[in-house]
């Protein structure tokens, strides 16, 4: 099966409802995330690059997706299902998904 | 799995001008910026500040920063004494500093094509902000000393804190410990084998009799 686009596209809404995700942030490289969000706040537009980064590699499809969680549950919980919604998205899917990294950048302790 | 500090190593200085000197700007930004973003309320919304969780660690940490101003101006009206705000630049160059993402610290998960990280700028996020919500002290700095890289590798903490007046230090200094130890038992897999905690900075209130007679 191939993946098309919209699988990739759904991605950052999937992360977004999986339990104790806070927050997604952009997780692209910083230049060009500085550079997209500059642009849209000039244009007065909402940001329309995905936040899940979707690298197409020789042997795969690398993902990685950047999360702020709440206080209420580890890391180590809320990155593993993040990291199990997006393998089961992707499942079976040509590219094969090669890596999913998962990147806790924030914890909000107070909420 | 984390460790407790042998009762016999609990205080330990450090010179916290020679640990690791970051190049200051977050995302972009300078903590100035950030701080005229919060007297906006971050109107009109930045997306370059909003969707950088550097800036966002830091704007909280900032957020703190004031809160302990204001209570500490609200005692020092109290007490009609003069106010003092010298102990706040170091620590405002610290939240800019220790906000950047900095190493990744792996979490394990059995998918052989998971990686999953915590950045260690996370982690100072939250011992600061551990340390932060206790009555009558202020993270200073922290610093992970150590390859947190590592998955297994034994590190420490370093910290460094503002204490305010009316606390036992011994007392306060133990309770940081236990919060701290908890918070990174709950968010990382680090094994961390001592806390070091310095009173960098004691912070009293001038007394009124001697502001008067300074007159």
């Amino acid at each position: 099966m191939t993946t098309d686009a919209s699988s990739f596209d759904q991605l950052d809404v999937l992360v977004r409802r999986v339990s104790g995700v806070a927050m997604l942030y952009p997780a692209g490289s910083v230049i060009a995330t500085v550079l997209s969000a500059t642009l849209d706040a000039v244009a007065h537009r909402v940001p329309a690059a995905p936040l899940v980064h979707i690298e197409q590699r020789a042997d795969g499809v690398r993902v990685t997706a950047r999360i702020g969680i709440g206080a209420a549950e580890s890391s180590s919980d809320v990155s593993g299902r993040v990291h199990d919604a997006i393998a089961a998205h992707l499942e079976g899917g040509n590219p094969p998904v090669v890596q999913i990294v998962v990147i806790v950048a924030s914890v909000w302790l107070n909420g | 799995m984390t460790e407790r500090t042998p009762a016999n190593r609990r205080f330990f200085a450090f010179d916290v001008d020679s640990t690791e000197q970051e190049q200051a700007g977050l995302n972009g930004h300078t903590i100035e910026q950030l701080s005229d973003y919060l007297d906006r309320e971050r109107m009109p919304a930045d997306p370059g500040i909003d969707d950088s969780p550097d800036c966002e660690i830091a704007l909280r940490g900032l957020e703190r920063l004031r809160r302990a101003q204001r209570s500490l101006l609200e005692r020092d009206l109290e007490r009609e004494s003069r106010r003092d705000d010298s102990w706040v630049s170091p620590i405002l160059n610290n939240i800019s500093l220790e906000a950047h993402a900095g190493r990744e610290i792996p979490l394990t998960h059995p998918s052989p094509i998971a990686r999953l990280v915590v950045t260690e700028g996370a982690v100072r996020g939250m011992l600061r902000e551990t340390g932060d919500r206790m009555q009558n002290v202020f993270v200073g700095r922290c610093v992970l000393v150590g390859d947190v890289s590592v998955p297994g590798a034994p590190i420490s903490i370093r910290v460094d804190v503002t204490v305010f007046p009316g606390e036992n230090i011994p007392r306060l200094a133990d309770q940081l410990r236990d919060a701290m130890y908890a918070t990174l038992s709950k968010y990382t897999e680090l094994v961390v084998v001592a806390i070091d905690i310095t009173v960098s900075d004691l912070h009293s209130l001038p007394d009124a009799s001697a502001h008067e007679q300074e007159k």
